[in-house]
């Protein structure tokens, strides 16, 4: 099997604020240091193999997030190396990338248009509106006044317009309802057929067994357990 | 090739947004300088000395306005774009850029409105008029590096937005738009020839207003002023890039 993502001694820090200095005004009146350096991930190595589907477990805070955009090159580590042999849809997370001002169908042209590929696809906006079941109507009106369901529906159905090789999902699917849910979870499970390599962070097991064939556990920005789905959901529980 | 697609959706972006709910859209553009075109007939025409003073302000307050505008709305463009910068992998400089761009655009059309209705307030035709492009370039890499400086820093102190708004009209006034350089003391002329500003106003001036002003002088400072102004706020802005994701 080929490896799609490796990961190799990675570390990430962050600056994080110096305690209340937000405006140049702190930093003259309380004269500190403005930033120190904060390790969110230490010394990550992973491999993923093309058509993997990876399940990633952990407490609020744990690094979920973070190594979820190093891999797809959103945040640059500090040290080690991160090497992908293929293409990413954007990161689904809850309303990622939305304008908030824009109509539901202004928001597709800009996503598809920033994503690059699916512009040559003229049906990307049928096939959109198709999936996401969402009217006309509601595809005419500003983003802003979709309910949060709506949101995560164009959401997602941006994302799967792209025909990319890695499926990065964050938390995304609590939201939708539960029509919308099996359809997602169908969906990628036909993508999972075709060969697209699926990361997915959740915080339900449940969905990390449904969707995920292997798994890993992260506290505390390190990777604590890797193994079966079934195994890492079995450990995740212990920890509450 | 999908840089440019990603810049110019960036860009049609920007524009929409801009007069999204507004009532009269982009002749906002033109309200403005309209605006402090009467004030400044109605207060320093007099006393100005010089020939032909509408075509002398509106030459400077285009141009004015097309570098306020910008950086104006390019100070908030990282912050502003919290949500695709953290779900997409795209270059964090496009933002201010496709700002830039979207301004540009506007003063283009500005430019072209202004040919038109100054032929009533006697501009005169010639090949000359052109070199405007060429100045309104170098007047936007000027804005970009500033914007470039200007946006990374507003990520780790959000009040860069607020101290730039506030500095903004002193430096309007510092610069020789509605007055002439000649009705200014020349114990004082140090501090106006301090600000970068006034040169890309001059250039401006040098190609609508009078002819008679160019002189390759100007055109070395302005393109030495603009490449400078770029290579601070890119140097300063790739120093900061890297820490964007965590403080937006």
């Amino acid at each position: 099997m080929d490896t799609i993502i490796k990961i190799e001694n990675v570390h990430v820090s962050f600056w994080q604020n110096n305690v209340g200095i937000y405006s140049l005004k702190d930093l003259i009146t309380q004269r500190k240091k403005p930033f120190k350096t904060k390790t969110i991930l230490h010394d990550i190595s992973l491999e993923i193999q093309k058509g993997d589907s990876l399940g990633i477990l952990g407490r609020n805070g744990s690094g979920k997030s973070t190594l979820l955009r190093t891999i797809a090159g959103i945040i640059k580590p500090a040290k080690g190396k991160v090497t992908v042999n293929g293409t990413f849809a954007p990161i689904l997370a809850i309303g990622a990338g939305l304008e908030q001002e824009l109509t539901g169908y202004e928001n597709i042209g800009m996503l598809l248009a920033l994503y690059g590929t699916a512009k040559r696809n003229t049906n990307a906006v049928d096939n959109i509106r198709e999936f996401s079941e969402l009217s006309n109507d509601v595809l005419s009106m500003p983003v802003k006044q979709y309910s949060s369901g709506m949101v995560a529906r164009l959401a997602f159905s941006i994302s799967l317009a792209n025909d990319s090789d890695i499926l990065i999902i964050d938390e995304v699917l609590a939201v939708g309802d539960q029509g919308f849910q099996a359809k997602c979870i169908d969906k990628i499970h036909q993508l999972k057929t075709q060969g697209t390599t699926i990361l997915f962070v959740s915080h339900f097991p449940e969905g990390v067994l449904k969707i995920c064939d292997n798994a890993i556990l992260m506290e505390d920005g390190r990777i604590t357990h890797r193994g079966t789905a079934q195994e890492i959901c079995n450990n995740y529980r212990l920890l509450f | 090739m999908q840089n440019i697609t990603r810049i110019y959706a960036l860009s049609k972006r920007n524009v929409i947004l801009r007069y999204k709910n507004s009532l009269v859209g982009f002749f906002w553009g033109f309200f403005k300088p309209l605006l402090y075109l009467l004030i400044f007939i109605v207060i320093f025409q007099q006393n100005s000395g010089v020939h032909n003073y509408i075509l002398f302000v509106t030459s400077g307050l285009i141009l004015w306005f097309f570098f306020s505008n910008v950086t104006g709305q390019s100070v908030g463009s990282i912050v502003g774009s919290a949500g695709l910068l953290k779900a997409l992998n795209i270059p964090a400089y496009f933002f201010p850029l496709s700002e830039t761009i979207s301004e540009l655009f506007n003063l283009l059309l500005t430019i072209l409105v202004f040919f038109i209705i100054m032929y009533w307030c006697g501009i005169v035709y010639s090949p000359i008029l052109l070199l405007i492009f060429p100045c309104v370039i170098l007047f936007a890499i000027f804005a970009l590096g500033l914007n470039l400086l200007l946006c990374s820093v507003n990520v780790f102190f959000r009040d860069i937005g607020i101290i730039w708004g506030t500095i903004q009209p002193a430096i309007f006034f510092l610069t020789p738009i509605g007055y002439s350089t000649h009705s200014i003391p020349e114990k004082y002329h140090l501090i106006i020839k301090c600000n970068p500003v006034y040169y890309f106003i001059q250039l401006g001036r040098s190609i609508l207003y009078d002819p008679s002003m160019q002189s390759w002088h100007l055109w070395r400072n302005c393109i030495i002023i603009s490449l400078g102004m770029y290579a601070i706020g890119a140097f300063v802005f790739n120093r900061l890039k890297n820490q964007f994701i965590s403080a937006i």
